[in-house]
C-alpha cells in the first residue's frame, strides 16, 4: 500500500499578487487519507484546487496518480472532487440522482438503496434537491461522490452543514473507503472529523504545509 | 402627516440630497421631449388604425390582442404584482398600516396597466376598424383596453391576497389562450361573418361595452385596493427578491442566475415521486434527465406546441398571405394599420423575411427548452465532473431532445403557414425535419454560452452607439442556427418549384453544422 497516488514539490501559487501557497510538498500513498487543516485563507481550497486540476501551480512539481492532474473526463474517473457548487439538475429527486450516477458507473460501489440508507436519505428520497436542507444536499452530493468508484477523494469541507452525528457516521465510510484502497485528502475545520477518519494531519499556515503528529 | 410618508421622508433625508428645482426641471424637460417624440408615431398610428377592418384578418388580430392579455396577467402574476421597493422591504414587518406602505407600488402598477391597456386599445381599433364615428369607436377601443389591462392586473392583486383567487386566475389564462385559438379559427372561415358583425357594431354598442367593462375594472380594482390589506408579507417579500434578481440579471445581462432561482423555487414547491432511471448507455443517461423534466412540466411542451401557430397569426393578422398573391391592400382594408402594429413591412419579400425570422426564431426557443442540462453542466461542471463522461459524447446525447422539440415546432410552425396560404405549398415538413441537427447545436451553443463580456469594445454606428458584448452574446446561438437552416431560409424566401435539391443540402449542411460544433465544444469540460 506504498502505491504514491499525490507527490507535490515545492508548489506556489498566488492569487491576485498575494502569495498562497509557498513550497507545498506532500506525498500521500494508496488507502491513505490526509487532513488539510488551518485558518481561513490557509489555502486548504487552493491546494485542492490544484490536486484537482483546476488551478495550475504556479511553479513546482505536481503528480496525482502519476501524471500532471488535468480537468478531463478521463482524470475524473478515477477522481471525485466535492465541493461548495451546486452539483444536481433541477427536476430530478434524490433517489434519481443517485440512480443516474450508478447508470454512468457501472459497477457501482453502492447501490442507491444503500447510499440512501448509509446517508441517512432515506426519508427524503423523493425530494428534490432544491427542497433539501444545506446538510441534507450535502449529503446528498457526497453520497453521489461515494456511490462511485474512484481511487482518490478530494473533499473541501465535507462537513459543511453536517450535525455532529452524521459527521462521526461520514468518518466512519471515509475509513471504510480507504480500507478497500482509496485515497482521501480533506480540508477541513474539524479536528474531531479528521481524527475520527484517521486522517494525517497536515497543518498549512502561512502558505506552507507541515506535518503533525 | 401618517407615519409611512414621514419615515420615507427620514430615510430620504440622510439617504439622499433634497430634491432641487433642477432636479424637477430635468424631469419636466424629460417628459415633454419624450411626449413630442412620441407624439408625431402616436397619431401616425392613430389615423393608420382608424379605417375600414379586414374581414380576412380580424379574426387573427383579435387572438393575437387575447394573447397579449393572457401574456400581461401572466407576466403580472410572474413578477408580483405588488413588488415593494426593496429599501421599502423592512416596512412590511413593521406595524405601519400596510395598504399606505404598497400605496406607491400599487399606484406605480395601477399607471402601468393603464399604459399597457391604452396600447392594448389601440391593437384592438387596428384589428376592428374605424369606418365611421372615429372619434367614438377609438375611445371605446381604449376604455376596453384600458379596463381589460386594469382588471386584469386588479386579478393578479387579488390573487396575491387570496389562495382561492390564485387557484382561479392560472385556469383564466388558459382560458383565454384556449379562446384565443378559438377565435383565430372562427376568423379563418365560419365564423367571419360573426366577427365582421361584431367589428361593424353601431358605435353605441362598443360604448356600451365600453362602459360595463371600465365599471367591472372599477370594482375589481377598488378590491385589489381593499386586499392589499391581507397580502401577507412573505408572498410580497418574494416578489421583491424576485424583481429584484430580475432587474439584476436584466443589469447584468445574465440570465442565467434568474432562470435557475426560478427553476428552483419551482421545484422546492413540488411533490416529486421517483421512476427508475431507464438502462441506457452511459452518455445518455445523463441526457435523460432533460426528457424526464420536460415530462414533469407537462404544460410547457404544450404550450410550446401551441405557440406554433404565432407565426400563422401574425402573418394572417399582418397580410402575409395577400402579399403572396395580390398587391397589399387591394381588399380595401387596413393594411398600414396592421402592418404598423406588427412592424411589417409592406412588401412581399419584407414579409417572406419577418416569417423567415419568426420561424427560426420560434424554434430556437423551442429547441432550448430542452437543453436545461447542458446549461447547468456549463454553468455548474461540479456535477459533470462527478459523472467523468467525455463532452462531446453526452453533448451528442444531449442533441436529441432539442432537434426533436424544434423540429417539430418548426414542422407545426410551416403547416400553419401553409395552411392560412402564407407559404406556397410543398414538402415542407421534411425540410423542417431536415433541420433538427442544426437547431440541436444552435440550441445547445446557446444554452452554453458564457455570461455577457461587458469589457468588449462599444462600436459607433450612424444608427448609434452599439455595445458589442451583449451583441455577441445575443447572437450567439442563433449564428449556428441560421447558418445550420440556410437552405429552409432560402426556400422560405424564394420559395422553389423543386424542393429535391434544398432538402438534401438540409440534411448535409444541419450535420455538418451539428458535427462541427460537437466536435469543438469536445474539447471543452461538459
Amino acid at each position: 500500500m506504498t502505491e504514491p497516488i499525490i507527490v507535490a514539490r515545492g508548489v506556489e501559487v498566488a492569487l491576485g499578487g498575494n502569495p498562497v501557497l509557498r513550497g507545498v510538498d506532500l506525498d500521500v500513498v494508496r488507502g491513505e487519507a490526509v487532513a488539510v487543516t488551518g485558518p481561513n485563507g490557509a489555502g486548504k481550497s487552493t491546494l485542492l484546487r490544484c490536486l484537482a486540476g483546476l488551478r495550475p501551480p504556479d511553479s513546482g512539481e505536481l503528480a496525482v496518480l502519476g501524471a500532471p492532474p488535468r480537468d478531463v473526463p478521463a482524470f475524473w474517473r478515477d477522481v471525485a472532487l466535492v465541493g461548495d457548487e451546486p452539483a444536481w439538475y433541477p427536476g430530478l429527486t434524490v433517489r434519481e440522482h443517485l440512480d443516474l450516477m450508478g447508470a454512468v458507473h457501472t459497477p457501482s460501489r453502492l447501490e442507491a438503496g444503500e447510499a440512501l440508507e448509509a446517508f441517512g436519505l432515506g426519508p427524503r428520497a423523493d425530494a428534490a434537491p432544491a427542497a433539501l436542507s444545506t446538510g441534507q444536499r450535502q449529503r446528498l452530493l457526497l453520497a453521489m461522490t461515494l456511490l462511485r468508484p474512484s481511487r482518490l477523494l478530494l473533499l473541501d469541507e465535507p462537513e459543511r452543514g453536517l450535525d455532529a452525528g452524521f459527521r462521526g457516521r461520514l468518518a466512519e465510510i471515509l475509513v471504510r473507503y480507504t480500507a478497500e484502497g482509496g485515497t482521501v485528502v480533506t480540508a477541513t475545520h474539524d479536528p474531531g472529523l479528521a481524527a475520527a477518519a484517521r486522517a494525517r494531519s497536515i497543518v498549512l499556515s502561512s502558505g506552507r504545509a507541515r506535518s503533525t503528529a | 402627516m401618517s407615519p409611512v410618508p414621514e419615515i420615507r421622508a427620514f430615510v430620504r433625508s440622510r439617504s439622499r440630497r433634497p430634491r432641487s428645482w433642477l432636479d424637477h426641471y430635468t424631469a419636466g424637460l424629460g417628459l415633454a421631449v419624450t411626449a413630442a417624440v412620441l407624439s408625431q408615431p402616436a397619431s401616425a398610428l392613430l389615423t393608420a388604425v382608424t379605417r375600414e377592418a379586414d374581414p380576412s384578418r380580424t379574426g387573427a388580430g383579435i387572438a393575437l390582442v387575447m394573447l397579449a392579455w393572457a401574456g400581461l396577467l401572466a407576466a403580472a402574476r410572474t413578477l408580483g404584482p405588488v413588488t415593494p421597493p426593496s429599501a421599502d422591504a423592512w416596512l412590511l414587518l413593521s406595524p405601519l398600516d400596510r395598504r399606505a406602505v404598497l400605496r406607491r407600488p400599487a399606484g406605480v402598477l395601477l399607471a402601468v396597466s393603464v399604459a399597457a391597456g391604452a396600447v392594448l386599445g389601440v391593437g384592438l381599433l387596428a384589428v376592428l376598424g374605424a369606418p365611421d364615428h372615429t372619434a367614438v369607436r377609438s375611445a371605446a377601443a381604449v376604455v376596453l383596453g384600458v379596463a381589460a389591462a386594469t382588471g386584469g392586473t386588479a386579478l393578479a392583486v387579488l390573487a396575491q391576497a387570496s389562495r382561492t383567487v390564485d387557484a382561479w386566475a392560472g385556469p383564466v389564462v388558459t382560458a383565454t389562450v384556449a379562446l384565443a385559438a378559438a377565435v383565430a379559427l372562427l376568423g379563418s372561415g365560419p365564423g367571419r361573418r360573426l366577427l365582421t358583425a361584431a367589428a361593424t357594431a353601431p358605435p353605441t354598442l362598443g360604448a356600451a361595452a365600453a362602459a360595463v367593462s371600465a365599471a367591472l375594472a372599477a370594482l375589481l380594482v377598488r378590491r385589489a385596493w381593499v386586499a392589499l390589506d391581507r397580502i401577507p408579507a412573505r408572498i410580497l417579500l418574494a416578489a421583491t427578491a424576485r424583481t429584484g434578481r430580475a432587474a439584476a440579471s436584466a443589469v447584468t445581462m445574465d440570465p442565467g442566475s434568474l432562470t435557475w432561482s426560478a427553476e428552483d423555487e419551482h421545484w422546492r414547491g413540488r411533490v416529486l415521486r421517483s421512476r427508475r432511471w431507464p438502462a441506457l448507455p452511459a452518455p445518455m443517461a445523463p441526457a435523460w434527465q432533460d426528457w424526464r423534466r420536460l415530462a414533469r412540466r407537462p404544460w410547457r411542451p404544450v404550450v410550446l406546441l401551441a405557440a406554433a401557430v404565432l407565426p400563422a397569426l401574425a402573418a394572417q393578422a399582418g397580410g402575409a398571405s395577400r402579399t403572396a398573391t395580390a398587391p397589399a391592400g387591394a381588399g380595401g382594408g387596413s393594411p398600414e394599420a396592421v402592418a404598423v402594429l406588427a412592424g411589417q413591412a409592406g412588401t412581399g419579400a419584407a414579409a417572406a423575411s419577418l416569417t423567415a425570422g419568426l420561424v427560426l426564431v420560434g424554434a430556437l426557443a423551442a429547441a432550448v427548452t430542452g437543453t436545461s442540462g447542458a446549461r447547468r453542466d456549463g454553468d455548474n461542471p461540479a456535477l459533470a465532473r462527478l459523472l467523468g463522461l467525455g463532452p462531446r459524447r453526452v453533448l451528442a446525447a444531449r442533441a436529441l431532445l432539442p432537434g426533436l422539440l424544434g423540429a417539430a415546432w418548426l414542422a407545426l410552425a410551416l403547416a400553419g403557414l401553409s395552411a392560412t396560404g402564407a407559404l406556397a405549398a410543398g414538402p415542407w415538413w421534411p425540410l423542417a425535419a431536415l433541420t433538427a441537427p442544426a437547431l440541436a447545436a444552435g440550441a445547445l451553443r446557446t444554452a452554453r454560452r458564457r455570461p455577457v463580456d461587458h469589457s468588449m469594445p462599444v462600436i459607433d454606428t450612424p444608427v448609434g452607439a452599439i455595445p458589442t458584448g451583449p451583441l455577441v452574446w445575443a447572437m450567439t446561438g442563433i449564428d449556428l442556427t441560421v447558418l445550420g437552416c440556410l437552405p429552409l431560409v432560402v426556400a422560405l424566401l424564394f420559395p422553389p418549384a423543386a424542393f429535391g435539391g434544398f432538402l438534401a443540402v438540409q440534411a448535409l449542411l444541419g450535420t455538418a453544422v451539428l458535427s462541427a460544433y460537437l466536435a469543438g465544444e469536445g474539447k471543452r469540460p461538459a
